[in-house]
């Protein structure tokens, strides 16, 4: 027993029980009377012009109320710091999951059946799949502007003195894939005009007031004109962090003024966000004794063709690049480029599994170049009791010691170790 | 389209003629009804969420043609934690050591779990961990689940020893 009330004391959450008798309603659960369910027609192709969008046939396709395309979007372009990424696609298809339409019918199947049923005339273009090659900009993702969005540089000391000055350099490369996300709960929103006329969109986010922000701004709304909703959600992940869905039924709502419902399929649900792919460069240079003294380090980020919160997971990464190491001379240049593969978005951690996977197999290497046990190496450069990072800041870390002890001790116990030095 | 057809079964003890699409999942004809406590995951029988009990066994209700359930007996998540006392024991368990997280999984969990329980499963954590091999878990990393299967099992136990 615990001599507090609250510390100490196992706290059963209080929708617990009710989510264990199934009677948690999430947002596939809501239904309104007299409701339209929404279909998207996504792209045929990674890059192309469009030169033409018929949506006659889906128009007359049976149940079918209305079908949205770009000219029903009032401000075509959002996003949390650059403007790029279009609700529906406009004079260009940027991915294979921009969406170009919307059909509302008034069941699922006739909405999905009707979908197929627009015809997209395109002129195809040569797309850009690699942020290496996609950095020479000789194809553009986005006319006029660089492939390279963003540049982030960090400097700590002198890096190029330190190299020089070392005894030994290891240098790595790695890389990492996309990651989707997976929760069980696939994306859903809902949207209905209640009788004073205001727009209400129910949706499985968090983030319910960075996305009136910016669905207010879609939409031409004012503040009083919107109300954003956010019932329990099924698991998310960072992957529902990013508007997608909700202007389509938002805008079929207007136009019909009925309300409407969409839920992403399984197979949508991997055309959302994704983990961005890094490709990482590691030059680290050492003095005998295993002492680091520099570390060089170069990211490049797979955006995919919109920016979406990609700055902001790239400076994170950047910001934890180097590790948890003594080093006085760091330098970090990342690049986000456009490409047009999948969009990339915030998933947990941040950016920072991608750098850490790097940063501690390029550990275990320089131990091995080095003939040290990659234990001891940790030991002599992590940061202990105090710490600075790549950007000055200070670390005061008392849990680091107790943490690597504690790791060491389950390791042995575990017995299933590697034991030390690489085999 | 097809035209629909009635369909007569228990669910939850309660005897019901519904109409569905001759295609139609017992899955959609459910969540049509109003029995939304059956989630939809993938649709394609792999994540497990709109696990149901039919005659006694469980069964991914995505890939269970409705119209295939014709004089037989469906159990939801609801009605086994509310009316059943293998049931009503899991719930508790569930919430008392912390097993469902978003809890969109846990439907699926929790059928599955009792369904392991009702027949004879016991307080074995590798035959647990098999048990619920067809339910997938995004949040929990299982080891929770696993611990509220296993100690409804020794409470049952218990309960069998008198």
């Amino acid at each position: 027993m615990s001599e507090y009330q609250v510390l100490g004391v196992r706290t059963p959450r209080t929708d617990a029980l009710l989510e264990a008798s199934g009677q948690v309603v999430y947002g596939a659960d809501i239904s309104y009377p007299n409701m339209l369910y929404a279909a998207a027609r996504y792209s045929d192709y990674a890059h192309a012009r469009i030169l033409s969008v018929d949506v006659s046939e889906a128009e007359r396709s049976p149940g079918v109320r209305a079908v949205i395309t770009a000219k029903d979007v009032p401000v075509n372009r959002f996003g949390y710091k650059f403007q790029d990424q279009p609700v529906l696609a406009d004079d260009k298809v940027y991915c294979k999951q921009d969406a170009i339409a919307v059909v509302a019918a008034e069941t699922e199947a006739q909405a999905q059946l009707a979908a197929e049923k627009i015809r997209v005339e395109y002129e195809p273009l040569e797309p850009v799949l690699d942020p290496v090659e996609g950095m020479r900009d000789e194809v553009l993702v986005h006319e006029g502007t660089s492939n390279t969005v963003a540049r982030i540089k960090i400097r700590k000391g002198d890096v190029e003195a330190g190299l020089a000055a070392s005894d030994r350099i290891v240098e790595e490369e790695f890389t990492t894939q996309k990651v989707e996300h997976v929760p069980l709960e696939p994306h859903v929103a809902l949207s209905e005009l209640r009788p004073d006329g205001q727009l209400v969109i129910t949706t499985s986010t968090s983030r319910a007031f960075a996305y009136i922000t910016q669905l207010l701004k879609i939409l031409q709304l004012d503040m009083t004109q919107l109300r954003v909703l956010t019932p329990p959600v099924g698991g998310a992940f960072g992957g529902k962090n990013d508007v997608s869905l909700e202007p389509w039924v938002a805008l079929i709502t207007l136009k019909t003024g009925r309300p409407a419902k969409m839920v992403f399929s399984r197979k949508e649900e991997f055309y959302s966000t994704l983990r961005h792919p890094y490709r990482m460069k590691y030059k680290t240079g050492l003095k005998k004794d295993g002492t680091i003294l520099a570390r060089k380090i170069e990211i490049i980020s797979n955006s995919g063709p919109y920016v979406c919160l990609g700055k902001d997971t790239l400076t994170k990464a950047s910001v934890h690049a180097a590790g948890p190491y003594n080093i006085p001379n760091i330098s970090v240049d990342s690049y986000l480029v456009y490409t047009n593969s999948a969009l990339g978005g915030a998933m947990r951690g941040f950016g920072v599994p991608q750098v850490a996977f790097a940063h501690e197999v390029h550990t275990d290497t320089i131990a091995h170049e080095l003939g040290m046990d990659p234990v001891e190496f940790r030991r002599k450069n992590l940061f202990f009791d105090r710490g600075e990072g790549a950007t000055g800041q200070l670390l005061d870390s008392r849990a680091m010691r107790a943490t690597f002890e504690r790791a060491l001790e389950l390791e042995k116990a575990s017995g299933t170790g590697r034991g030390g030095t690489r085999a | 389209m097809s035209e629909k057809v009635a369909v007569s079964f228990k669910i939850n003890g309660k005897e019901v003629t519904l109409l569905a699409l001759p295609e139609q999942s017992l899955l959609r004809l459910l969540r049509e009804n109003g029995y939304v406590e059956v989630k939809c995951g993938c649709e394609e029988g792999d994540c497990g969420t709109c696990t149901v009990l039919l005659d006694g066994l469980s069964v991914k209700s995505c890939v269970t043609p409705a119209c295939a359930c014709q004089g037989h007996e469906v159990w939801t998540v609801t009605g086994l934690s509310l009316q059943d006392h293998i049931g009503q024991l899991l719930r508790n368990n569930f919430a008392k050591y912390g097993a469902s997280q978003c809890g969109f999984c846990t439907p699926g969990m929790m059928v599955t779990g009792v369904n392991y329980l009702m027949n004879g499963g016991t307080a074995d954590r590798h035959a647990i961990r098999a048990a619920i091999s067809g339910n997938l878990c995004r949040c929990t990393g299982y080891k929770k689940i696993i611990d509220a299967i296993f100690y409804t099992a020794e409470e049952l136990q218990k309960e069998a020893a008198g």
